[in-house]
């Protein structure tokens, strides 16, 4: 076991959890100043419900690997260790740890992971859902779609030169390459969000312009926050302070940097004004789109990703204004373009294996099958889990709440009592 | 060993990071006219005591009989002249790797908060100056001191072989601070919040939270930094610290989740400022026990303080001690909880040493020790350190000022000016 490695990687979960409350700041500016509340909490309950889910048998599916006595499942595909359940297994190796560093301080890396990808789906349903019903969705949809997915993605064992020679279908078979999370978490939660945006259908009034965020300094901050965790989330999936970890860190500088810029030109471009939301909404773009290919590109490259994809959702935000589903705070626009765009930037550009240096396009369709197959499969299973809850509970609150703002009806709360004490 | 170094470091900036946190998760949930008053409670211990740590504080807490400079009865209450002004750390050629300098910082961070989580019982009406003054004699007569109790040990094959006697000849287990830290600001909270009586109007429903997000931001920071204070009470990042790490996150979400479903039964509707709370419990509990429960039974420990806290934050109304910020119901609760599951169900590298698993209360009676000694000297040396100073120079402001706000009369501020729209309530 080696101490450095340890400290990194329990740093960088310490760092990644963080996300979670910065998304739900994030979210939470963007809203109306009645509905600020459930927006947190939609963050905030994924973040205690996942945690729950993770320790019981999240990790035992996630991470199970077929040939194993406890596992149970098809390999590659779905299944569950045993074994791993409540994480027995693992805490009889942190005693003596066998690897670079213990199995424990992974479990609690890749569980933040979990966490933050459940969340990132509810700014697709703002100012409009049932809390309980959320929570319903977000533990069947991570026991469903994301436990599964993860260990298509994550779970993968490399061999003595550096190949993977075992783990989940997409990275062992298919061969994509997703350093921290593309198609696992962006493309997974934006195709999850466009389903359930679907599924609730528009706020009243939605249109361009009218929703307004009401506290634009707590979305800023929540960027900030995002920001600092994400260097945990790119840097620390490469599970050891090295050279590839601090390539991945300083790309995941390069491309937000100049995401942001692209994305305040084209608002420049389009509106007149370039607007602080917008810069924070290009961060975050360019953080999701180098997410995939943090490990794979040089710090230039990983600047043209930046730029490329803080234009391209810049762009893709307005297209649900032209095909009327009310994905809120763009959670499409932003988490499925952009993990789309990361996740082929590296068939075209990755450093060894990009179509445009001569490597043929291989990559390129390895990474677009990655893409695609969890696209389809969130998406329909989202909708799936979706209807289901919004058949029987309801997924969606009486109009009159909506209208009057979900945080007194659903959580008895007001944001702000600033004039409470006065008179 | 560079390593341990750079992860107490990290950990202690992680735990000094709860600090403000602790002011924003308190801020938030004061009046708009007492938020400035409230942060700087937290904001002046982090000045205070960190002076107060370097130049004496580290010297009590981790002093041991035997060494040439030693004054005072080993194991209860001494100093260490040599470490004044940590003068015997700096430069000391055993110490080139600095590992322990950077223990002394990583300690330091623990006296800070606990004298910040206090404050939460005294919301809305104390005086900035004498709740300084109460600050850095808390420290000086009660942390310090029971910091070297508890956190101050030597260990010889996993065996305690000096230290502090509840440590050492009591044998509390205590990873990161369930009696000295939560325990001990949860009885002080309690004394001073009888010395200084209730706020005007003070009845449940009457104190509605001025900024729930505020709240929820300093609710993030403190978890994002508990993971600095619990894995990184191990020292070295290795499997325990790691167990530490995963436990923190499996008591917090646990407790999360209870106090919320908690209030979605007994109240109707599961609220933020609960979910935050519920957080913070499960933190709390998992204190002391961190390093010695499996995820599942941290997970349970969650669950457990989940909804004990979220109904002891109502016995205030009953018993009528205006702890405005639920430091008892939280802090207290949940650190004697946490500390005596460890005589449940705790174990040590696999072993088991709780009633359930050898069938012997022997651990659990001595966990009981810690949390009775460590509270009844906490209680009863705050309340005549308040009961002094509310004799003296007076702890509580005057009702006038109390009901204007004291952020205005105590510190000349206002949170927020009355152009900012959120005064109106028609958003």
């Amino acid at each position: 076991m080696d101490q450095g490695n340890t400290a990194f990687v329990l740093i960088s979960a310490a760092l990644v959890l963080l996300m979670t409350p910065g998304l739900a700041f994030f979210y939470g500016g963007m809203v109306r100043a009645k509905s600020v509340v459930s927006m947190m909490m939609l963050s905030f309950g994924s973040l205690g419900l996942i945690g729950v889910l993770w320790v019981l048998y999240g990790y035992a599916i996630a991470f199970s690997n077929g040939g194993t006595k406890d596992f149970v499942g098809i390999d590659g595909w779905f299944g569950i260790d045993l074994s791993y359940i409540g994480l027995g297994a693992q805490v009889a190796d942190a005693a003596d740890p066998s690897g670079a560093y213990p199995t424990l301080a992974f479990v609690a890396f890749q569980a933040t992971f979990a966490i933050i990808t459940v969340a990132l789906i509810s700014g697709a349903i703002a100012d409009r859902a049932k809390f309980g019903a959320w929570m319903v969705f977000a533990g069947v949809w991570a026991t469903v779609v994301y436990f599964p997915v993860a260990n298509w993605v994550f779970n993968f064992t490399l061999g003595e030169d550096g190949s993977v020679v075992d783990g989940g279908w997409i990275v062992n078979d298919i061969g994509a390459i997703d350093f921290a999370g593309g198609t696992a978490v962006h493309i997974n939660a934006g195709a999850a969000g466009l389903a359930l945006a679907i599924v609730l259908g528009k706020r009243f009034g939605f249109s361009k312009g009218i929703m307004q965020p009401h506290n634009v300094p707590l979305t800023l901050l929540g960027t900030a926050l995002l920001w600092f965790g994400w260097f945990g989330f790119n840097a620390g999936s490469e599970v050891a302070a090295d050279g590839i970890a601090s390539l991945a860190f300083i790309n995941t500088m390069a491309a937000p940097s100049a995401a942001m810029l692209g994305w305040i030109f084209i608002e420049k471009l389009k509106h007149g004004k370039a607007t602080s939301i917008g810069a924070a909404s290009g961060a975050v773009a360019g953080l999701v789109a180098i997410t995939p290919a943090c490990a794979s590109l040089t710090p230039l490259w990983a600047m043209v990703l930046g730029l490329v994809a803080g234009i391209l959702c810049a762009l893709a935000v307005d297209l649900k204004f032209a095909f009327g589903f009310d994905d809120s705070l763009d959670v499409v626009g932003i988490h499925l373009v952009g993990g789309i765009v990361g996740t082929l930037f590296i068939g075209l550009f990755g450093t060894g294996v990009g179509a445009a240096f001569g490597f043929g396009w291989d990559q390129f369709i390895a990474q677009a099958i990655g893409a695609f197959s969890v696209l389809a499969y969130s998406f329909i299973a989202s909708l799936l889990i979706g209807l289901a809850i919004e058949k029987t509970v309801g997924f969606r609150v009486k109009a009159e709440d909506e209208i009057a703002g979900i945080d007194t009806v659903v959580h008895g709360e007001e944001a702000y009592a600033f004039g409470a004490d006065r008179g | 060993m560079n390593d341990s170094t750079m992860f107490l470091i990290f950990c202690g900036a992680l735990v000094l990071f709860m600090t403000p946190g602790l002011a924003f998760f308190y801020g938030g949930l004061v009046r708009a006219s007492s938020v400035v008053s409230m942060m700087m409670m937290s904001f002046g211990s982090i000045g205070l005591i960190s002076i107060l740590w370097m130049i004496y504080g580290y010297a009590v807490s981790f002093s041991n009989a035997g060494t040439g400079n030693f004054v005072g009865i080993d194991g209860i209450i001494g100093i260490d002249l040599n470490q004044i002004g940590l003068s015997g750390l700096v430069g000391d050629p055993a110490n080139t790797d600095g590992s322990q300098l950077a223990f002394a910082g990583f300690q330091g961070t623990f006296a800070i908060i606990t004298v910040a989580l206090i404050s939460g019982a005294i919301a809305d009406r104390a005086k900035f100056g004498s709740w300084m003054v109460f600050a850095g004699l808390w420290a000086t007569l009660v942390y310090f001191p029971v910091a070297s109790w508890v956190f101050n040990f030597t260990s010889k094959d996993g065996v305690v072989v000096d230290g502090g006697w509840l440590v050492k000849d009591i044998g509390l287990l205590d990873f990161a601070g369930g009696t000295v830290v939560e325990i001990a600001s949860g009885a002080s909270a309690l004394a001073l919040a009888l010395v200084l009586g209730k706020r005007f109007g003070f009845r449940k429903g009457m104190h509605a939270p001025h900024n729930v997000p505020l709240t929820l931001i300093g609710a993030g920071i403190l978890w994002f930094g508990w993971f600095g204070f619990n894995a990184g009470s191990e020292l070295v990042a290795d499997g325990t610290a790691s167990l530490a790490f995963v436990n923190t996150l499996a008591a917090g979400v646990g407790g999360l989740i209870a106090w919320a479903s908690y209030e979605k039964l007994a109240h109707g509707k599961p609220t933020a400022v609960g979910a935050a709370s519920g957080a913070v419990s499960g933190m709390v509990a998992i204190t002391p026990s961190c390093g010695f429960l499996s995820p599942i039974w941290s997970l349970v420990l969650g669950l457990i303080v989940g909804v004990i806290c979220g109904s002891a934050v109502e016995w205030k109304f009953f018993l009528g001690y205006d702890d405005s910020l639920d430091v008892v119901g939280i802090h207290l609760v949940g650190g004697i909880i946490g500390t005596l599951f460890i005589g449940l169900v705790g174990q040590i590298g696999g072993v088991g040493v709780g009633l359930l698993q050898t069938g012997s209360a022997a651990q659990l009676g001595k966990q009981a020790i810690g949390v009775v000694v460590v509270g009844l000297y906490a209680f009863i040396a705050s309340y005549i350190l308040g009961w002094l100073i509310q004799k003296t120079i007076g702890f509580r402001v005057k009702s006038t000022d109390e009901i204007a706000g004291v952020d205005l009369v105590m510190h000349g501020e206002s949170a927020y000016s009355k152009s900012d729209p959120r005064w109106s309530r028609s958003n």
